[in-house]
């Protein structure tokens, strides 16, 4: 992590310490308030839209989910990915298909739905795995057999096979958050945007559709406190919208966009600290080899010798983010140091004349954002030096989302696509979606390799390290083999705070509420 | 009058019967599966199939036009895909916030645009009338956006008077004027352009008027036959084109919601387009689209109470 900070008295702290300005201070309260460190006033790139931990559809969801339901478990403000104990006073595995966990005492439900139970744990993660439920977090319980309830406050977890992402991607997640039998069956069954039988650090006290959320600090927990009485969440989708925000004083923290933050590196805003976090986010170039112009592998190689990829990401990320060499993120098992291919136009020149395909036509379609818009044109170059032509398609996010899938009418017109996804530290969440099974879902390039399944599926229940970055490693070398992908980068995750807090960040950047601090 | 105002009302339910027919076209024309955007990636086939059926998009288009239609005239207009609760709520919950905000923008428009246009008139073809008329066309030609931005830059960043972003803190009228300033400014600009112009225009008209001469001749003071005798009928046509600029107005409150990280009608729009949000989008644009026609027939039924010939004409 990198911190970019400059101190400074601010024009706003100068106008409230001044009585001339004292009405001026009077007209923004919340400004002045949000500057004693009672309230903390950040920005969410969503409003949300479900509070149910199985049916949570955004990030700024989980946020609040998890400081209004605790998990077991949730990772650790930092650097590195580890995990630490909310709900649960302890918590261990066993042997490969028990986990034991005993819940902290004096925990307690609102709205009078008494105290929190093991019977509340198994009831949370039984009717998120339960298919009956439809849950699209089911999968992240896929290994569980049942939650055994031993006592009042302890129970076992049993698993059907060993799952070894349980730690990393289901057990610090809104998947371990513990919900109230009884309220839950009470309101029938799930929980929409008014939350019943609240238990965590915070609560839940107001939400304004559109406008803003706000959290309170949960007088009756007994445990490590919330850093602040509250928390106002306002949700603003444009990222410049909101370093705008930021940079007036009306918020205290926001993530900024990768364009802005050379500029905000440079010169922060005073009493400001810039910060850039890795991201787990991988960007790509597929290519989908079902498409009739690019069923030759020989194409598909000469696409990936063509781009040079140093330039794609120095352009489109303002020299930002560096260039990334797989699926997998920096420091999971699995990232790689390069891939098996260069940039090098003569070859691509030379497997296009091998091919026939001298004088070829393509389309690219990408998503309507700035950054996708430099690379795709800095592609575009980079193809028309070797002889291929490439008409850039921009969509919307509603058209772009569906373009590959197979549901469509365009999957298999789908020529060349960049993409952006984004994963949990496990490496098994990148290598999921390029699975035979994800052929015309997500996998839009059609990559259809039995070898990547099987390591794919070996992964999930290896826990040797070592072992499991070598597969891992291995499966991106056969994305390679393939032609059909030309990775790009990693991106990286930029945040701006003032200096009177200490932000709850986990490594890649996204926010942990209950961990944000008064510096 | 009553012949005219039942016949003006036929023609506004004819508008809206239109307009609703017109949207829902454009809606079934968009690319994308509303239910793979809504549900994301970790959906499965059977939840985006259940998701399909909750939408409606199983049906025929006729029939999903059908009953789109009969609800929406008994005030059904369905449910909000995501969270389940009825659109009409999700709508009239960000209503206030679009008109309060359309309002500020008339309130800038009317504000500075009369006495610009009047002052103007009666000095037409000095200095101070070519300032006003530069300056009109200035407005005008700047985009509501651009404006947005600029205002939020010079007055929330850089010298910190204004807030950036919000509505305001619920129940306090005081925050949410001030939060309103800058939208609506961003939103009502161009319109005192427009408004300086047009009462420039009719002011000069009526002032050549018979029954202003007469007025002076008798010697009435020069104030009072302006805003007393000229200004009172120069205002008719302002309130038309108001009512037109109402429609614009909604327009540009979508970039001032987006901007100003606002909530309201139209920044709802714009995110449930983006997330295919369907029912949401046609109900929103349909309340929308009744109000913008309510006020403009509010408009047309005033003029054709004020000016017979109006009423005669129709």
């Amino acid at each position: 992590m990198t911190n970019t900070h400059k101190s400074g008295l601010s024009r706003r702290s100068f106008l409230a310490s001044t009585g001339a300005f004292g009405a001026a201070s009077m007209a923004f309260p919340n400004m002045a308030i949000s500057q004693d460190g009672t309230i903390l006033t950040i920005r969410s790139y969503s409003d949300l839209q479900i509070l149910d931990p199985a049916f949570r559809l955004s990030l700024p969801e989980d946020d609040i989910i998890r400081a209004i339901f605790p998990p077991l478990i949730e990772p650790v403000s930092g650097d590195v990915w580890e995990w630490k104990t909310v709900a649960a006073a302890s918590i261990e595995q066993l042997d490969d298909l028990t986990i034991a966990f005993t819940l902290k005492d004096d925990m307690g439900f609102t709205d009078g739905y008494g105290e929190v139970t093991a019977d509340d744990v198994k009831f949370s993660i039984e009717r998120m795995a339960d298919p009956a439920n439809e849950s699209p977090y089911a999968g992240d319980w896929a290994a569980l057999k049942e939650v055994e309830v031993k006592d009042r406050l302890s129970g076992l977890i049993h698993l059907t096979n060993k799952f070894v992402p349980l730690w990393t991607t289901t057990l610090p997640t809104p998947a371990s958050c513990i919900l109230s039998r009884r309220a839950v069956d009470e309101i029938g069954g799930r929980i929409e945007t008014v939350p019943v039988a609240q238990s965590g650090q915070y609560l839940l006290h107001e939400w304004v559709p559109k406008q803003r959320t706000i959290l309170k600090r949960n007088p009756d927990w007994k445990h490590e406190p919330g850093g602040f009485d509250e928390i106002h969440i306002i949700p603003i989708e444009d990222p410049a919208t909101a370093e705008r925000g930021f940079e007036a004083g009306d918020l205290d923290y926001t993530w900024t966009s990768v364009s802005s933050l050379p500029r905000l590196k440079e010169n922060p805003p005073a009493g400001s600290v810039v910060l850039e976090k890795p991201s787990l986010a991988y960007v790509w170039l597929g290519l989908n080899q079902d498409n009739e112009a690019l069923k030759d592998i020989r194409i598909r190689r000469a696409i990936q010798h063509a781009i040079d990829r140093q330039t794609v990401v120095d352009a489109a990320y303002f020299g930002a983010a560096a260039v990334g060499n797989g699926i997998i993120a920096p420091g999971l098992p699995g990232s790689r140091d390069s891939v098996t291919y260069d940039y090098d136009p003569d070859k691509a020149r030379a497997l296009l004349a091998e091919a026939g395909a001298e004088g070829l036509s393509v389309t690219l379609d990408i998503l309507n954002q700035s950054e996708r818009l430099t690379a795709a044109q800095v592609i575009q170059a980079n193809l028309a030096d070797v002889g291929i032509a490439c008409e850039i398609k921009q969509n919307d996010s509603g058209t772009f989302w569906s373009l590959g899938s197979k549901d469509g009418d365009y999957f298999m017109d789908l020529q060349l696509v960049l993409s952006r996804f984004s994963m949990q530290p496990d490496p098994s969440w990148a290598t999921v979606w390029f699975t035979p099974e994800q052929v015309g879902v997500w996998n839009w390039e059609r990559f259809d390799n039995a070898e990547y399944k099987e390591l794919h599926d070996k992964g999930l229940v290896e826990s040797d390290p070592a072992r499991r970055d070598e597969m891992y490693k291995r499966m991106q070398a056969l994305m390679d083999e393939s032609g059909c992908y030309v990775f790009l980068t990693h991106e990286v995750v930029g945040a701006i705070h003032k200096d009177t807090i200490e932000p709850g960040l986990k490594p890649n950047g996204e926010s942990l509420l209950s961990d944000f601090r008064p510096a | 009058m009553l012949n005219y105002a039942v016949k003006r009302l036929g023609l506004s339910v004819a508008i809206v019967s239109l307009a609703m027919f017109l949207l829902f076209c454009m809606i079934y024309l968009v690319p994308g599966d509303p239910a793979s955007v809504a549900l994301g990636p970790r959906a499965t086939e059977a939840m985006k199939e259940a998701m399909r059926v909750r939408m409606g998009l199983d049906q025929p288009v006729w029939v999903q036009f059908w009953n789109f239609f009969t609800g929406a005239w008994t005030g059904d207009l369905g449910e909000e895909v995501l969270s389940g609760r009825p659109v009409l709520d999700v709508v009239l919950e960000q209503l206030p916030y679009t008109l309060v905000l359309i309002a500020g923008g008339i309130s800038w428009s009317v504000a500075l645009g009369i006495p610009l246009g009047c002052w103007a008139a009666i000095n037409r073809g000095s200095f101070a009338d070519r300032l006003v008329g530069i300056l009109s066309v200035a407005v005008i030609a700047v985009p509501s956006f651009v404006v947005a931005i600029y205002a939020l830059l010079i007055f929330a960043v850089t010298l910190q008077w204004l807030p950036a972003i919000g509505a305001g803190e619920p129940g306090d009228v005081g925050d949410q004027l001030v939060h309103l300033i800058l939208p609506s400014l961003a939103v009502g600009l161009g319109w005192v352009g427009y408004i300086a112009r047009m009462v420039r225009a009719s002011m000069l008209e009526v002032l050549e008027a018979s029954h202003i001469r007469t007025a002076r001749a008798f010697g009435l003071p020069e104030r009072l036959i302006t805003y007393r005798y000229a200004l009172t009928i120069a205002i008719l046509p302002t309130i038309t084109l108001l009512g037109i600029g109402i429609g614009q107005m909604l327009s540009s409150a979508v970039f001032a919601e987006i901007v100003f990280a606002r909530p309201g009608v139209g920044k709802l729009v714009y995110d449930a387009i983006l997330t295919r949000n369907f029912p949401l989008v046609t109900g929103a644009v349909l309340v929308t689209t009744v109000i913008f026609v309510l006020l403009n027939l509010i408009a047309d039924l005033i003029v054709g109470a004020l000016d017979p010939r109006v009423r005669s004409s129709f």
